[in-house]
This record gives structure tokens, sequence and C-alpha cells, in this order.
């Protein structure tokens, strides 16, 4: 019995030494973040489905209703192609959201060719095809995993080519229809938390600093993109207040407008 | 024939020499992304979405990185960092943009992993600070993957 009782105090010791190996060592509780003499790195544009996966736990939406999977026009100027491919990618990520299948194939489809006229064609044909058969059997977490490979194998082409600036702009392209259905969504439905969402004034600094860097992209739709974010960033950037429903209907008209003419031949 | 000798002879030596550096300089970010990829794995089973993007580098013992994260509040988040480097302690905490410790309790290091668990109370940017704690290595190569639910 004795030994019994030994062998479970040294079973209970092993164990409580293992977990005190595997868990985190004591991190200071408050750090002064200004005085950071580490580098920053930029930050990781986030998903529109990491906003649509918070929203959607607020209460149902109706995703059906902000599905749009028509082909649009074909353009030829690559920062155009590269913003339009952002957004159609956002909106295979709504189409999911809706388990709209035909819309998610006709998005493959679309997404493919966009990326054949950016010339990065050869590193989406597998996504696209994947993104397909993944609808087909309604495997809606297997279409999303494809649709982040795949902007993520665009963008990653892209900066091999040194393309970086035209790789944020799919990110760009990406965010403002992630912004227009977020407000949509929350103008329908106004409540606090679901205005919340729009607080990313970080990420609104970080494509307003690389538009400024694209003087070669002289285009009429990115200086309607970089004047709007200027309009945006003051009803965003709140700090400790909230986002009243009148700021969530504003930035819902300047993106639905951007979203216009992204989708738009001038 | 004596010269053909002692070139065959130095290009084995380097050729010795590589094979045995090898680890060291062919190893890169990526071995550290496969590492911080292998933490992430039993996450995926509990319906966490693990993101392609991800951030690397090298860095020094006692050396830090931030990382600046948008974080919705209504998602929860897992940050893993790997490093291929036997024997390093790496480590990751998540703050706020007060300077705040945001992360839960059940946040881990072991071997080449260490891991950091986000319940945002609210939605805006946070401070993920990667570190390398101590290193047999110069400089350790670090990745850092996130997942989201």
């Amino acid at each position: 019995m004795i030994l019994f009782t030994r062998h479970v105090k040294l079973s209970v010791g092993v164990l409580c030494g293992f977990a005190l190996c595997a868990s985190a060592a004591q991190a200071p509780q408050h750090i002064n973040i200004k005085q950071l003499t580490t580098t920053v790195e930029d930050v990781v544009v986030p998903l529109p489905n990491e906003i649509f996966g918070a929203l959607n736990k607020l209460g149902s939406v109706n995703w059906k209703q902000h599905v749009r999977s028509d082909k649009g026009p074909n353009f030829t100027e690559r920062p155009r192609i590269a913003l339009l491919l952002g957004t159609v990618i956002a909106d295979g990520f709504i189409a999911v959201q809706a388990e709209d299948a035909p819309a998610v194939k006709d998005i493959g489809q679309r997404v493919l060719a966009l990326a054949k006229g950016i010339g990065v064609g050869n590193s989406i044909t597998p996504h696209a095809k994947a993104i397909i058969d993944a609808a087909d059997k309604r495997n809606w977490d297997n279409v999303r995993q494809e649709l982040d490979r795949t902007q993520n194998s665009v963008q990653q082409a892209m900066n091999e080519v040194h393309d970086e600036k035209l790789s944020q702009l799919v990110s760009l392209g990406g965010w403002l229809r992630g912004t227009e259905v977020l407000t949509s969504v929350v103008k329908e439905h106004f409540s606090n938390d679901g205005a919340e969402l729009l607080h990313q004034p970080d990420l609104l600094s970080y494509f307003q600093t690389r538009l400024q860097a694209m003087p070669e992209f002289n285009l009429l739709i990115i200086r309607e993109i970089q004047d709007a974010l200027v309009e945006v960033k003051p009803l965003i950037d709140v700090g400790d207040r909230r986002i009243p429903p009148e700021s969530v209907k504003k930035v819902n008209e300047i993106t639905t407008r951007l979203g216009h003419g992204i989708v738009t031949r001038d | 024939m004596k010269r053909f000798a002692k070139v065959m002879f130095r290009t084995s030596s380097l050729l010795l020499v590589l094979l045995a550096l090898q680890p060291a300089i062919f190893a890169s970010v990526d071995d550290a992304q496969a590492f911080a990829l292998q933490a992430a794995e039993p996450y995926v089973k509990q319906g966490f979405q693990v993101r392609e993007d991800y951030w690397g580098g090298d860095l020094g013992s006692g050396e830090k990185k931030a990382v600046r994260q948008q974080l919705f509040k209504g998602n929860e988040y897992w940050f893993w960092l790997g490093t291929e480097v036997d024997k390093a302690k790496v480590s990751v905490h998540v703050y706020d943009s007060d300077g705040k410790l945001a992360e839960e309790s059940d946040g881990w290091e072991k071997g080449h992993f260490a891991a950091a668990h986000v319940i945002p109370k609210a939605t805006g940017s946070y401070f993920i600070i990667v570190s390398v704690e101590e290193s047999p290595e110069d400089r350790t190569h670090w990745a850092l993957v996130y997942g989201f639910r």
C-alpha cells in the first residue's frame, strides 16, 4: 500500500512537472506599447470571414441577400484586376456563408479568370478546382480554406515577381467588400457589438500608407479609394467611444460606392 | 596524379563540412512555419481555421518582435509560434492596445513551440510579442501562425 501511495505521489509529481514545463512562463501583466523598442511587423489583413464569423455570432444574418456572382467586366489594367480579384474572393466567402454552391462555383471560375488576367493563373488552378469540388460536396470548411489558400497563393505569386503593390490591392479589395457587407448587415439590425466590429483604425492606416506608396497607379478608382479612406477614418477611429448608427450608415454608403466603382468600367 | 588526389581530398572535405553544417545553412523560416503548423494541428479538429498567411524571421537569444494584429470581439484566436532549432526556448504573449496582457491562462510553451489563446474583450489592434528566450544558435528562425473560430 505504501509502495502504491509512493507510486501515485511520484506519478502526480511527474505529471505536475510536465504541466509546469508545458505551461507558459509568467508574462508581465502590462507593457508599455509606446516604448516597444522592437520593430512592429506589418499587420496581416484579416480574411473577410473572420469578420463574418464574428458577425454571425451576434445573430442570424441573411447572407443570401449579399451573394453576388455576376461576371462583371474584364479589365486590362493590372491594379484594377487586383482590386477586383480581392473583391471576388470576398464574394466567395459571402457565398460560403450563404451556403450557395452554384454561386461559389461561379466565383471559383471567376477567380481563375482574373488570376490568369494578372499572370498568376498557374498557381490558382488547383485551388479553383478544389473550391468547385468542395462546393459540389457542400464541404464549406474546405471551401473557406481553399479561398484563403487562393488569396495566399495569388499574393505569394505576385510577391515573387515583386508585384507587392498588386498583392496589397488584392487585400484592399477584399477588405472593402467585407466592410461593405459588414456595414450593410449592421445598418439593418443595429447593435453596438456589431458596430464595434468596424473599429479597425490601424488596418485603415495600413491601407492608407500602402496607397500613398503607389503613385504609379494613376487610376481614378485608386484616387477615389484614397479620398474615401480619409472620410472613413474619423468614423471608425473613435477610441473607447461607441460607433453610432449614423457612422455605420455613412461607411456603408462610402464602401458601397467604392464597391460599385471596383466592379464597373470607368 | 598527386594534384588530382589533392583536389579530390579538398572537394570531399568541403562536401563533408557542408554536410555537417547543412541543418544550420539550409534551415529556414519555412521549417519554423512547419513547426508552427504542427502546433496548430490539434486545434483544427476543434474548429479553428488556420490562416495560410504567417509572419516569420530570425531573432537572437533574448530578442523580441512585436506583431500588430486586428482581432474581432466574438471570435476566439490561438497564436502558435514555432522554431526548427532544437533546445531553443520561444514564447508568445498577446497584449491589447493599452499594453495590458490580453491572453487566457491556458497558453503554453514546449520544445519547438509556444502558443497563446485570446478571446478578445474588444474589437481592435492587439500586439503579439514573440521572443526567443534561449537558443544554442546565434540567430533562431521563428514563424507565427494563427487560427480563429
